[in-house]
């Protein structure tokens, strides 16, 4: 059996992953050039429904980072910075994208991972 | 209309299990249907991921039915549940998209063997699939019932023999739409 993974996460604010109507289809972008998402929580819960979300984030994003994956952040989202410092994780590249072209070449101008390095050797 | 919350895996295939990643990032045939039946996603931690790692082997139920596993599961439970519970609050429909056949994630089929232990060495095929939940369903399922909270269920399917994409398709709209919404 084949694995089709790509090694690139990007961390998405929710309103790129549920945009309003006309707003960028940040999901969709990241579908189409190979990226994983992993959500951040929507804007509007409050601290201690987010504040939980967040710590499973990072904790997740530092087991792909000490694996050698690619991650990207598309947007924000308050108490993310504190919840990955505390993971011992740096904020990755980051974009508040205004258009999918914007998005697209952020994402096309990423170094490649080091963790497809290791799964090419 | 409502709110999925879907499997981690659904968004991001990089968190799957080793030779388990059916494309590179998201599994679009799933999104695809949630936003054509208008409803917004919300994406689970991944229960595996974070306890087990990367580098974890092909599980079944029973060798992730640990109390440690219980617990870690019920620490990511109690936070999914605050989401929904936020999101029933203001009246809205909520359905579980899971992955049927996952030791963790399955909503009715799951997989089983109670002799699977020490050196992974097994056949190719998937004979260990059963009716039930997977162990974070369960915890998640518990907590829910817990607060009085009601929802559906669905299962991404493609780990099943039986998988077909139109019948994957056809099963998730009959439940976002059995809400009536």
């Amino acid at each position: 059996m084949g694995d089709e993974r790509s090694f690139r996460v990007a961390l998405v604010a929710d309103r790129f992953v549920n945009p309003a109507p006309g707003a960028l289809d940040g999901l969709a972008v990241l579908a189409a050039a190979g990226w994983g998402v992993m959500q951040l929580p929507d804007d509007a819960y409050p601290a201690e429904v987010a504040r939980p979300l967040l710590v499973e984030v990072a904790e997740q994003v530092e087991e792909f980072s000490r694996h050698g994956y690619a991650f990207v952040l598309v947007g924000d989202r308050a108490g993310l910075e504190e919840a990955l410092a505390a993971a011992g994780v740096a904020v990755p590249p980051r974009i508040a994208p205004a258009s999918a072209a914007e998005l697209g070449g952020f994402l096309a101008a990423q170094p490649v991972p080091p963790a497809v390095t290791a799964a090419r050797g | 209309m409502g709110v999925a919350f879907v499997a981690h895996c659904l968004l991001n295939q990089n968190s799957k299990v080793r030779e388990g990643a059916h494309c590179a990032g998201v599994y679009s045939p799933i999104v695809d249907v949630l936003r054509a039946e208008g409803w917004r996603i919300e994406q689970m931690p991944c229960p595996e991921l974070a306890f087990a790692g990367l580098n974890r082997f092909w599980a079944v139920r029973e060798q992730y039915d640990t109390a440690a596993f219980r617990r870690h599961c019920r620490r990511l439970a109690t936070a999914v549940a605050g989401a929904i519970a936020a999101r029933a609050e203001q009246g809205e429909d909520v359905v579980l998209v899971g992955v049927q056949g996952s030791p963790s994630m399955g909503v009715t089929i799951t997989s089983s063997d109670p002799e699977r232990g020490g050196r992974p060495a097994w056949p190719e095929g998937t004979p260990e699939h059963t009716s039930g939940e997977g162990i974070f369903v369960e915890e998640l399922h518990a907590e829910l019932d817990r607060r009085g909270i009601a929802f559906r269920v669905a299962g991404e399917t493609h780990a099943l023999a039986t998988h077909d994409d139109d019948d994957q398709r056809a099963r998730l709209q009959a439940v976002l739409r059995a809400g009536g919404g």
